[in-house]
């Protein structure tokens, strides 16, 4: 036995091999018990169920005879037995009656030993249906007294079903009735039966107390001591004691089962005494277990049996009654105390109401417990007396229990372990251990109890058993469950780190495992080892993990595990075992969506959007509820018809490749069409990132409450309020109606720039490269790929910010045609074309200054009298460019950036007043084209225009060409620097629209100043209109030649320039030029002859005629201006340098050759009158110059304002007059 | 001496256990596992009388057929449990005694390491290696 048990706390190998060896352990033994026991002279069923108490029962034996249903037989048998008590009329003591409706003749046999044991009485139920049967069963009921007939005190037969003649007959043995359904006498009848019983009990008692000492007292003797007496000299005085000892224990016996507590104990006590004296120690521990019997009847009415609830009250009650009618009966005896001494050795007294104790008879609590520890070392002695023993022990362990002394009742069952019963059947075993089991619960060794109750359960499908009972394994394995502090509910793991003893928790689960699959319920296995799985994967070992998972999808292949609660037959219900740590979530996001798909609120539309949820705008009172913050609503929205994601962080735990299947969202609040996601993740993985995704079908607040996963063949849904150690930021986002989707698409190919100040997400971005000045369209393509209509679309931009100075607009499109198109069908497209004009600065930088001012050209100065010659004039030595570091300034490839938005709404979601954007990045690197390294101003001929001298510098590897409105193409060679005349006519400013009084009083003054100047400078470039071409490629350079698009080597094969573009000089002019570009605001007009005249027109007279001469002033300043004092200076040039003023003899002046004139106010004008007289022919020039006593006034106003021009004028022959 | 030696937390689920025949460590799993009964049945029935002056010490807690299993309570309810060899004859209970002491002082110890988190299962090596010796001294 007890090595069985150890068998089954050895682990490690699997439970098969356990078995088997146990097989082989218990065969062995088997022999060995077989060869030193003789089996059928010992007692060899032991009685579990028995306590104290039972010693003031009877035995009665209720049985069916011949053919009689299992469940009539049952109901009858249950009303019988309702009848354990039975108050006898006369005597007022009650008798107890124990029924039994099985009982085995061995046991019988004992009954001299210990009269509870035997049988007394008998109640047959039969069934019979006619007369002609009635011999028959007659006959059988007279055979079965047979077997106990030794003992019997009386008998019944109960016939069902038996009508006529035969019932009629008035018999005291046997009753009969019609049907199992009408017997409303039973219980009555069983009364009569028991009373009939207890007079012969009665008469028993009396006969054998009232033995006359002389007489020769039988011996009584226990089965297997019947043939060690044999020859034995019966004179002996030691004989006779023995003899007389026995039969008061017997005595004591039948006293205490009628009901004579008191009698009993002194008849007990006086065995021990006499029993001690012969040393016969069988008996004497009887009549000490005897004693203890009585003595816990007496202190324990309740009953130590602690299951039979039933019967506890009427036992109480009848108990107090007993020991109240004990009184009665024996008034006085309870001051008399027994003198052992005065019990005389030959015989027993037969007026024992003499020996009669008082209550000290009766053995104290402690002293019950001494006495039953002695009566069971006695037993112990003897081999075949196993079944006393362990009984003895069962009954004091209840005793014990009552008292509440785990300790002592731990040792009596410790012993009761070690009691060898010889061979036991499989089934006593597993009634053993399950007893056992049961003692150590009572006691409240909860451990050991389940410990005992798995060697039961593994018991029963011990290999020798034929049929091993898997079923019955496995339920007793589940009611070991609570004395290993197991719950197979996986809730109650999720609360941090397991703590328990895994090793043992392990083994059982496994077991359970084994015998549910065995016991043909793969499910149940199933979920055993999904649970054992979860809840101990921290205490399994890698190669366990392994073969765990490896039998797991074994059983997943024939049964998938999924997420039901599997309920037991017995009403225990299998919690479902979600794998929340196959994989490990560590944090679960949801994720917005692509930046072009995120749906904005359209601002104007507040109100809706606003929440409502206090009443105040702002509380300091935060309401922190560290669960509400999963339930917090994520700012972002999803959109109906669109996929979203959640992202999850998860890893793998296991040391091997986990593949995760179907893995989804489980979500709440809208319709949602989860799309499930495979995954394997690499072994002991860190974390991971998973992207689950799915599709809102409707509109609403959507709540993601988990995941769905299938590992092993295991489908489960892992609740992420179950998941305390998963971190989200909130799992409830709202999902707003569906928007139509844009997909865009351009002509220019994508590029992978990221923008320089990327604190944007763009949907897609393009990227260029042009010559600085070029213009490149670009075709924007957009489709409607969603399922809603497009009815909305606008276009914005925004360059980003450049350190560049940039001219003129980045992007320019117009709209008008693709809105027209709206709108715009799923599945159709709109196209946009965009210009991208790149116009950067295209001074030169800081050398331009310099050289201006090394040059010193001053507009005050004398006219050059052929500026064109000099513009010509290659500058290139004057500038060399052969620094490298003034090469590299120029070639720097500058980027400018611009983000264009596409703003669009439909459908439903436009309604709502959402809308989408879609943003394009254009990234566009500037290649210099052409510099202007120099700027100045040369005045021209005429006073109203003047000559723009610009230094072009080509810092292109090409040969390119520039031309200027109404000029010559200039052809420039790589890094060659030409200059270039524009003559142009002078700027009258004040035609500029002037910026409003609003803005000029709240901004900047400084600011309108350049806003002024951009404003000119940008007149200025319209009208000089300069553009670049790039006719012809420098195949040489190979670096360069990368940079350069394909598009441009297509072109290279055709004569059509490689790339053409504007120039501006808009950056370029400075305060200088520009002052000496603008219209002076005095206005000279001289008129020679009636003839307006300016510096490059000639104007012709006649020698001898006066030649009229007007100098008219128009005031076009603020001021008035003058009065201004003008002379004619004339003088002749001989191109040679030398000019000739002394010409008093050639030209004389018809009155003073001094103009006045007076103040001119504003827009006022003013006219001089003069004239000339050319004396000789010639060409002759005039210079008009401002008097000196006039200059105090002139120097405050700026000297271009006086810009005169010079009078050219030939006088030429006159006609021969006829008279002259 | 020892051939098991367990220290169990206050919870009831092992902290370190550990047994000199390895193949059959489950039987002193169980073996000790069981003893726990016996542990709180004791440590219930001497809490009632003086909670204080509490002998740590425990006794024989049950001696089976192979083993005796001795057992000790620290004051905060951890529990030591040591098997040994119920041949072995030449162990006193002063034996007993001063082997649980020693362990009691090399689990104060472990208990002293900053970094050590209560609850959690032993690692410690001076701890194992002091184990190893009350193991093998005698065996």
């Amino acid at each position: 036995m007890t090595r069985d048990i150890k068998e089954f706390m050895r682990g490690g190998e699997p439970l098969d091999d356990l078995i088997s060896e146990l097989l082989e352990h218990g065969e062995k033994e088997a022999l060995l018990e077989l060869v030193l026991l003789r089996a059928h002279e010992e007692m060899s069923v032991p009685d579990y169920m028995q306590c104290a108490e039972d010693h003031q029962t009877v035995l009665v034996v209720v049985q069916p005879v011949g053919i009689v249903p299992e469940d009539q037989f049952f109901r009858i048998y249950k009303r019988i037995a309702s009848v354990a008590q039975v108050s006898i009329r006369d005597s007022q003591r009650n008798l107890y009656i124990r029924y039994r409706h099985h009982y085995l003749p061995e046991n019988n046999e004992w009954g001299d030993f210990q009269t509870h044991r035997k049988v007394v009485g008998l109640i047959s139920v039969t069934t019979c249906r006619s007369a002609k049967e009635w011999p028959q069963t007659s006959d059988r009921f007279y055979s079965q007294k047979e077997v106990f007939g030794a003992t019997l005190y009386d008998s019944r037969l109960l016939v069902f079903g038996l009508q006529g003649e035969i019932a009629e007959q008035q018999r005291t043995d046997v009753a009969f009735y019609s049907s199992y359904d009408d017997c409303p006498d039973v219980e009555k009848r069983v009364e009569d039966f028991v009373e009939s019983i207890f007079i012969v009990l009665e008469s028993k008692r009396l006969d054998r107390a009232t033995d006359k000492s002389g007489d020769k007292i039988p011996l009584l003797c226990v089965p297997f001591e019947k043939k060690d007496f044999v020859g034995l000299d019966t004179d002996s005085r030691h004989y006779k004691k023995r003899c007389q000892g026995r039969m008061r224990k017997h005595v004591g016996d039948l006293c205490l089962q009628a009901g004579m507590l008191q009698d009993a104990l002194v008849h007990y006590h006086m065995a021990v005494e006499l029993l001690r004296s012969v040393n016969d120690f069988l008996w004497l521990g009887a009549a000490l277990e005897g004693l203890c019997s009585a003595s816990v009847i007496f202190h324990y009415p309740g009953g130590t049996a602690g299951k039979a609830a039933g019967r506890k009250p009427s036992l109480a009650q009848g108990q107090a009654q007993a020991a109240d009618a004990g009184k009665r009966h024996r008034p006085g005896a309870q001051e008399v105390l027994i003198d052992p001494g005065a019990l005389t050795a030959n015989g027993i007294s037969a007026d024992t109401s003499s020996e009669i104790g008082r209550a000290k008879n009766c053995l104290s609590p402690e002293d019950i417990i001494e006495k039953y520890k002695e009566a069971i070392s006695y037993y112990g002695k003897y081999k075949n007396a196993g079944v006393i023993e362990l009984e003895a022990c069962v009954k004091a362990v209840r005793v014990l229990a009552v008292q509440k002394r785990a300790m002592e009742a731990s040792d009596f069952l410790q012993n009761a372990v070690y009691i060898n019963l010889g061979q036991l059947s499989e089934e006593e075993k597993i009634q053993r251990y399950s007893i056992l089991s049961e003692l150590y619960d009572l006691i409240g060794f909860h451990r050991k109890s389940a410990f005992f109750k798995r060697v039961a359960a593994m018991q029963c499908v011990a290999p020798t058993i034929p049929e091993p009972g898997w079923r019955a394994c496995y339920k007793l394995l589940l009611e070991t469950l609570p004395g290993y502090s197991l719950s197979l509910d996986p809730k109650d793991f999720s609360k941090g780190t397991h703590r328990g003893w895994a090793a043992v928790q392990m083994r059982l689960l496994h077991e359970l495992v084994y015998a549910s699959r065995r016991m043909g319920n793969p499910g149940l296995s199933v979920r055993h080892l999904s649970f054992l799985l979860q809840t101990m994967l921290d205490f399994l070992s890698d190669q366990e993990k392994k073969e765990v998972t490896q039998s797991l999808e074994n059983y997943t292949s024939k049964c998938p595990g999924g997420m039901e609660v599997i309920t037991l037959p017995d009403g225990l219900k299998l919690a479902p075992v979600p794998f929340s740590k196959l994989p490990i979530v560590r944090s679960a996001k949801l994720l917005d969506l692509p930046i072009s798909l995120r749906p904005h609120k359209q601002k104007g539309l507040l109100g809706n959007n606003m929440s409502t949820k206090s009443p105040f705008i702002y509380s300091p009172i935060i309401m922190h509820n560290r669960g509400e913050e999963r339930n917090k609503k994520i700012e972002f929205q999803w959109v109906q018809g669109d996929v979203c994601e959640v992202q999850l962080m998860v890893y793998n735990p296991m040391p091997f490749e986990l593949r995760v299947e179907h893995m989804g969202l489980l979500t709440s609040g809208v319709e949602f069409e989860s799309l499930p996601a495979a995954l394997s993740l690499p072994a002991e993985s860190g974390l991971y990132p998973v992207t689950l995704v799915g599709v809102p079908r409707t509109a609403g607040n959507i709540t993601v409450n988990g995941y769905h996963t299938s590992v092993f063949g295991v489908t489960s849904d892992c609740l992420l309020e179950g998941l305390p150690s998963v971190r989200t930021s909130g799992c409830m986002v709202e999902v707003i109606p569906s928007l139509p989707r844009l997909q865009l698409s351009t002509s220019l190919p994508r590029s992978a720039h990221a923008l320089q100040p990327s604190k944007e997400e763009l949907s897609s971005s393009v990227s260029v490269q042009l010559f600085n000045g070029e213009t490149q369209q670009l075709t924007i393509t957009l489709e409607n790929i969603g399922s809603e209509d497009l009815e909305t679309l606008e276009v914005t931009s925004k360059t980003c910010n450049t350190k560049e100075k940039l001219f003129g607009e980045f992007l320019s499109w117009d709209l008008e045609e693709a809105v027209s198109q709206l709108p715009l069908k799923p599945g159709q497209s709109v196209t946009l074309t965009v210009n991208i004009k790149v116009r950067l600065d295209f001074s030169g930088g800081e050398n331009l200054l310099q050289d201006l001012n090394d040059d010193g050209i001053s507009m005050t100065g004398l006219p050059i009298s052929s500026p064109l010659r000099q513009v010509l004039k290659p500058r290139a030595e004057t500038k060399p460019l052969g620094s490298e570091s003034s090469k590299t300034d120029y070639n720097h490839i500058k980027t400018l950036e611009a983000v264009m938005t596409f703003k669009y709404s439909g459908g439903a979601g436009k309604v709502e007043g959402y809308y989408r954007d879609l943003t394009l990045g254009v990234h566009v690197d500037i290649e210099p084209s052409v510099f202007f390294t120099r700027v100045s101003t040369l005045p021209a001929t005429r006073t109203r225009q003047c000559h723009l001298l610009l230094d072009v510098f080509n810092s292109t590897e090409h040969e390119l060409t520039v031309s200027a409105k109404n000029n010559q193409d200039l052809v420039l060679h790589a890094s060659e620097c030409q200059r270039i005349a524009i003559q142009v006519a002078k700027f009258d400013f004040d035609t500029l629209p002037q910026p409003d009084q609003e803005a000029v009083r709240y901004t900047n003054p400084k600011l309108l100043e350049e806003e002024r100047l951009h404003a000119q400078a940008f007149m200025i470039n319209s009208t000089l209109g300069i553009t670049w071409n790039i006719i012809s490629f420098v195949v040489g350079v190979v670096g360069r030649c990368i940079q350069i698009p394909i598009r441009r080597h297509l072109d290279a094969t055709s004569g059509d320039p490689l790339a053409r573009g504007e120039a501006s000089v808009e950056g370029v002019l400075n305060q200088l030029v520009l002052e000496h570009l603008q219209l002076a605001p005095l206005q000279w007009d001289v008129v020679v002859n009636g003839k307006p005249c300016d510096c490059d027109i000639i104007a012709d007279c006649k020698v001898g005629d006066a030649v009229p001469l007007e100098v008219k002033l128009t005031n076009h300043s603020k001021n008035a201006v003058g009065p201004f004092a003008l002379t004619v200076v004339p003088f002749q040039d001989y191109q040679n340098g030398v000019q000739n003023y002394d010409l008093q003899d050639a030209v004389t002046f018809i009155g003073s050759n001094t103009f006045y004139i007076d103040t001119v106010n504003p827009t006022e004008n003013s006219v001089c009158v003069g004239a000339l007289l050319f004396l000789f022919t010639g060409d002759f020039y005039l210079n008009i110059k401002f008097q000196d006593d006039s200059a105090g006034q002139g120097k405050a106003l700026p000297p271009s304002w006086f810009g005169l021009p010079s009078l050219h004028i030939k006088a030429l022959e006159a006609p021969i007059e006829a008279g002259a | 001496m020892a051939v098991c030696i367990a220290v169990i937390a206050k919870e009831n689920y092992p902290l370190y256990i550990r047994s000199v025949p390895i193949q059959n460590e489950l039987k002193f799993h169980y073996t000790v596992h069981t003893s726990l009964d016996v542990v709180e049945e004791k440590i219930s029935a001497v809490g009632k009388a003086m909670a204080d002056q509490r002998e740590l010490y425990l006794g024989l807690l049950y001696p089976t057929e192979d083993y005796k299993v001795y057992g000790y309570v620290t004051n905060s309810k951890v529990k030591f449990v040591i098997v040994v060899d119920s041949s072995n004859t030449s162990l006193r209970d002063n034996e007993i005694r001063s082997m649980f002491r020693k362990l009691h002082n090399s689990f104060t110890d472990v208990m002293c390491n900053p970094f050590y988190n209560p609850g959690d299962t032993i690692q410690s090596k001076a701890f194992d290696s002091m184990v190893s010796a009350m193991m093998v001294q005698v065996s």
